[in-house]
């Protein structure tokens, strides 16, 4: 394998496995955010806003996979 | 009405980009490769002289962030002119955002100091919400003034430089309202027991360095990544080699393009609201 195949190969493998764990975060945290509205439409506005919060902080660690593939493929 | 309307919208889309892929395989030569990286490139327009580290060329960045400061400026100016106690259309839709930075973000996270933060948080979330909005018109601003996609916001300086704002307002709110001496002790919780305190108060110090980090990252991969999308289905004839795939694709690409005016506002949303709890976390310590 030559070093050209091994960047891209590491690109796609950051980005595919870095997307694993926020995307299941990020279905746990909608689920129960929409479940909790469901429960108590009252509240709907504050729980909106947290969960907005937790979706960037969520899915910030898909753009840092993002953003080390991105590295390999122009920087490294 | 309203669904012929949407109708029309496919339609048209469709057919524009059906003619810019001819545009690009009739221009260039069906040879021609597309380069998602180079959608991204900035070139100078106009060279200025280098002065220290930094290099002061007008690039395409640059004109786009003139165009959103412009555009914030105009609109800013024509709603104080024509503010009236019926509102018209305009008026309705920016006394929406107005109350969705007043109350949804600013309301909402800080419990203290509204007054004080609220001009920098609703700054904040108008600039990066035009900024990401302009994106999504095409320019003729690309290489050889062809029409493309580009935004401010899919620049790591440009986010950079905004959340450098919030990182520093968040530490002088912090130092202004509890003095520099206690702020910096209350990183770490007074009732902790000794060494664990400094621990502790290391890793919120490393934290809040990632806060900055995280902030800059989060906006700058969001809109290089949905502007890459983007870039690749309008691109489909190219890709392909064939108009077949790309009329059929971009249908696919009007929903991209749908989704990419959602996630503009959510990253405005999300950028405005972080930078409020950071600061509502500054002015009142938990500890």
């Amino acid at each position: 394998m030559d070093a050209e195949a091994a960047k891209l190969l590491g690109a796609g493998i950051a980005m595919g496995v870095g997307a694993l764990g926020p995307g299941i975060g990020l279905g746990m945290l909608l689920g129960k955010a929409y479940e909790s509205i469901a429960r108590q439409p009252e509240v709907a506005g504050d729980i909106r806003t947290s969960m907005f919060i937790g979706i960037g902080v969520t899915e910030a660690v898909a753009l840092y996979a993002f953003v080390v593939a991105l590295i390999l493929i122009f920087v490294a | 009405m309203k669904r012929r309307r949407l109708l029309w919208a496919v339609v048209v889309v469709l057919l524009v980009g059906a003619l810019a892929g001819f545009d690009f395989l009739h221009e260039r030569g069906s040879a021609q490769e597309f380069e998602v990286a180079a959608e991204f490139e900035l070139h100078p327009i106009v060279e200025l002289p280098t002065i220290g580290p930094f290099d002061m060329s007008i690039n395409k960045a640059v004109v786009y962030l003139w165009i959103t400061a412009a555009i914030l400026i105009v609109f800013a100016v024509i709603i104080r002119l024509t503010l009236k106690p019926r509102p018209g259309r305009f008026q309705v839709i920016m006394e929406t955002l107005y109350s969705l930075a007043h109350d949804g973000i600013v309301g909402a996270v800080m419990r203290s100091g509204r007054a004080t933060w609220f001009p920098f948080v609703a700054g904040a979330f108008f600039f990066v919400l035009t900024a990401n909005l302009i994106g999504l018109v095409p320019l003729p601003l690309a290489e050889h003034w062809q029409f493309g996609f580009y935004t401010a916001t899919a620049n790591l300086y440009v986010t950079l430089a905004l959340a450098l704002c919030t990182f520093i307002f968040t530490h002088y709110a912090g130092i202004r309202r509890n003095g520099g001496l206690r702020y910096l002790k209350n990183w770490a919780p007074p009732s902790a027991p000794p060494v664990l305190k400094q621990l502790i108060w290391v890793i919120h110090a490393v934290s809040e360095i990632f806060r900055l980090v995280s902030l800059a990252v989060r906006l700058f991969a969001n809109m290089l990544a949905g502007h890459a999308i983007l870039a690749v289905f309008f691109a489909m004839a190219l890709i392909f080699q064939s108009y077949l795939a790309a009329v059929l694709l971009q249908g696919a690409s009007v929903l991209i393009y749908l989704f990419e005016i959602f996630v503009a506002f959510i990253q405005a949303f999300i950028f405005a609201i972080l930078s409020a709890v950071y600061i509502g976390g500054a002015l009142d310590q938990e500890h």
